[in-house]
């Protein structure tokens, strides 16, 4: 019981602070005693607490205390630390104290009885002992929390998933909160501040605050309609926290227009029809409907195209119009470009298409015709004025 | 009479015969030295400048034969201007100096039809005209690859070919004029003036005076005038009457077959390019089509010019 008054005087002592320095002189005690500021304690079973102990010498000659601990269950392990190494021996001061620590190491186990252990501090003639109840328990109070207002967000795969989570520090101690997200396969995840772009990895939390953090989930562009959870947890320290977040993801097409083979080039003759195969491709997750096509080309030129429209277009696949495209006669030799495009329900698609339009072969011909004249012309005068 | 057999027996005779005079006359020499001088002055100038302007370029051996640095012009514009003045050369004397040194009798007194005679000196001189041509055209390679350092493709050998292919029937258009002329009038020096003086003419006096030509046929709109723009049907007119001219055939042949960027010879209206990618070469066969119309005009010219003066030549009286 005396350990017991030595730890009321010491509450005291703490209350009356600001006059402590004086007010000590004053009571009249005198000897060796261990304290600690909460001698009963609550651990759980497979973990290590550290307990905080004090040697305090009032008026004794500096003397030699052996160190021990009594009453140790089997299986746990208690060291008596000072200044961070495992100690046998301490020496205070007159009226000074050396700080040490009980580390008790529990085993896991089922066993949740109540043990009392006894710190002892043996010198020449003085003694000095201290109990400190351990009970057990399975569950302690959550030390960090997380939660998410809105925890199920939906979208296209094209869209950004901003979720906001608020991390709650419940422990007794500021602490450093680092996070992280369990996402399917190729899904993009980051932590921004809640008003910030700065990425965070975790995020130092005053005891008893929160903080607000977002997430950002950037789904690949390429996924399938669906629904994908996303596991955030959330850890500092021995305390750790997680969440269940959930991404609705809608499909969405996607049109890609190119001519056969990819090639986006054309040949045509001016004033002539000739019809360059398109091919129309759904590369998205959701199937385009009525997808129309239409074509910008210089002015004169006419395009049309057979089909003008495209029924339905399934994901994956694709679908082939030619385009009928009849350069102006008076289009010249060369490249021109024309612009095609693909529209279905605000998804669409264009291609710049290179056209060399080439003269008709008929002036050739037409050439050819003269030079062919001129040299009948020349035959028929050898054959008219020939002579020996 | 009608004639017996071939009317090309001999030919080859009088090809070789005239084949080896004209290479190895003092003329053709000097011909040769004014015109090999020239050119490569010119490609001095368009290496030099070449040499300095590193711009990427597809076509770099093309742009030897049309660049031109002041005072020089282009080795093109500097051969449309010497390949007429080396085809009268060549050809003002055919005919009438043979009249005149008393051989025509006597060379047709051999089995040779006067149709081989005439046609044997012109090949022989096209011949002349088209080994020195060739022999220009690997110097210009040549030097290219030594100064330029850059291998020509296969499409600018193809559009060069073309160039030296126009080229001789252009020089074809100024020879059969001058054997013509040799054959109308009887003194060399009559036939070399007025050929020459034609040459002067369609070379010098009318590219100024189409434009004057066309002003007159077709006044220019006031209304076009006002806004700043070319009447096109003075336009027109003036291209119209210009191609009268083989230089001027020459030259469109040349622009459109040398820089293959060029994509009509005809005045173009602004709609027209509307939509056109520019700056985009042509491919060859188009460039070749568009380059077709001027290279029929010369090739037509040559042989009529040459019908013209075979007939003449028959109706002569060549004995006296």
């Amino acid at each position: 019981m005396r350990a017991l008054d030595a730890a009321r005087l010491a509450f005291a002592l703490v209350l009356l602070s600001p006059a402590a320095h004086a007010a000590e002189a004053a009571h009249d005690i005198k000897g060796l005693y261990l304290m600690t500021d909460y001698p009963a304690v609550t651990v759980r079973p497979g973990t290590t607490t550290n307990i905080s102990l004090r040697l305090q010498n009032y008026g004794l000659a500096p003397q030699r205390y052996q160190l021990s601990v009594a009453g140790v269950p089997s299986g746990w392990t208690a060291t008596l630390l000072g200044g961070g190494q495992p100690v046998g021996a301490a020496m205070p001061a007159p009226d000074g104290s050396v700080a040490l620590q009980l580390r008790l190491d529990v085993p896991a186990g089922n066993d949740l009885a109540p043990h009392t252990l006894t710190v002892k501090a043996e010198g020449q003639g003085t003694t000095a002992e201290l109990p400190v109840a351990v009970s057990l328990a399975k569950e302690l109070p959550a030390k960090l929390s997380v939660k998410s207002s809105l925890p199920s967000l939906r979208g296209s795969p094209k869209s950004n998933f901003d979720y906001t989570l608020s991390i709650k520090n419940d422990s007794g101690r500021n602490l450093v909160a680092s996070f992280a997200a369990e996402a399917p396969v190729n899904f993009e995840t980051s932590f921004t501040e809640a008003y910030g772009t700065q990425e965070l990895s975790s995020i130092p939390i005053d005891a008893g605050q929160s903080k607000d953090i977002k997430l950002k989930v950037r789904p690949p562009t390429t996924i399938d309609a669906g629904h994908f959870p996303v596991k955030v947890t959330v850890k500092a320290e021995d305390a750790s926290a997680s969440t269940e977040l959930a991404l609705d993801i809608v499909g969405q097409p996607q049109l890609q227009i190119s001519g056969r083979d990819g090639l986006l080039s054309a040949r045509a003759v001016a004033g002539k029809q000739s019809s360059i195969p398109i091919v129309v491709t759904n590369s998205g997750t959701a199937p385009a409907e009525n997808i129309t096509l239409a074509g910008t080309a210089p002015s004169g030129w006419k395009v049309t195209f057979e089909p003008a429209t495209i029924e339905r277009l399934v994901p994956g696949k694709d679908g082939e119009v030619q385009a009928l495209i009849t350069p102006s006669d008076k289009s010249l030799a060369g490249d021109y470009q024309a612009t095609i495009r693909a529209t279905s329900r605000g998804e669409n698609a264009s291609g710049q298409f290179r056209i060399t339009v080439g003269t008709s072969t008929v002036w050739g011909m037409a050439g050819a015709g003269v030079i062919g004249v001129a040299l009948l012309l020349m035959l028929g005068a050898v054959a008219r004025f020939g002579r020996r | 009479m009608r004639r017996e057999g071939s009317p090309f027996r001999g030919l080859s005779t009088v090809f070789v015969k005239e084949l080896a005079d004209h290479l190895s006359s003092i003329r053709m020499l000097m011909l040769e030295l004014l015109i090999v001088f020239t050119a490569l002055a010119a490609l001095y100038g368009a290496i030099s400048s070449l040499r300095q302007n590193t711009a990427e370029d597809p076509f770099l051996l093309l742009r030897l034969f049309t660049i031109d640095k002041a005072p020089l012009p282009s080795f093109v514009a500097i051969l449309g201007f010497l390949i007429p003045l080396m085809a009268i050369g060549l050809g003002f004397d055919a005919i009438n100096s043979e009249h005149n040194r008393r051989t025509l009798s006597r060379i047709l007194a051999q089995p040779i039809y006067r149709d081989a005679l005439l046609m044997g000196k012109f090949l022989a001189a096209l011949a002349t005209i088209g080994i020195s041509l060739a022999a220009l055209w690997l110097l210009v390679i040549g030097l290219g690859l030594i100064f330029l350092g850059v291998p020509p493709g296969g499409e600018e050998i193809a559009r060069s070919m073309v160039f030296l292919v126009v080229a001789i029937f252009y020089a074809g258009v100024w020879l059969s004029l001058a054997m013509l002329l040799s054959i109308v009038f009887r003194s060399p020096a009559t036939a070399a003036l007025v050929s020459l003086g034609i040459w002067l003419f369609l070379a010098v006096l009318w590219p100024m005076l189409a434009p004057a030509l066309a002003q007159a046929i077709a006044p220019a709109d006031p209304r076009y005038a006002l806004l700043g723009l070319n009447d096109p049907a003075t336009a027109i007119w003036t291209q119209e009457l210009l191609r009268l001219s083989p230089n001027d055939l020459f030259g469109e042949a040349m622009l459109a077959v040398l820089s293959p960027t060029t994509r009509t010879l005809g005045p173009v209206f602004l709609d027209q390019l509307r939509g056109a990618v520019m700056g985009s070469p042509l491919p060859f066969g188009e460039s070749v089509m568009i380059a077709w119309p001027q290279t029929v005009g010369l090739i037509a010219g040559t042989i009529v010019l040459f019908a013209f003066g075979y007939v003449l030549f028959q109706r002569q009286e060549v004995r006296a």
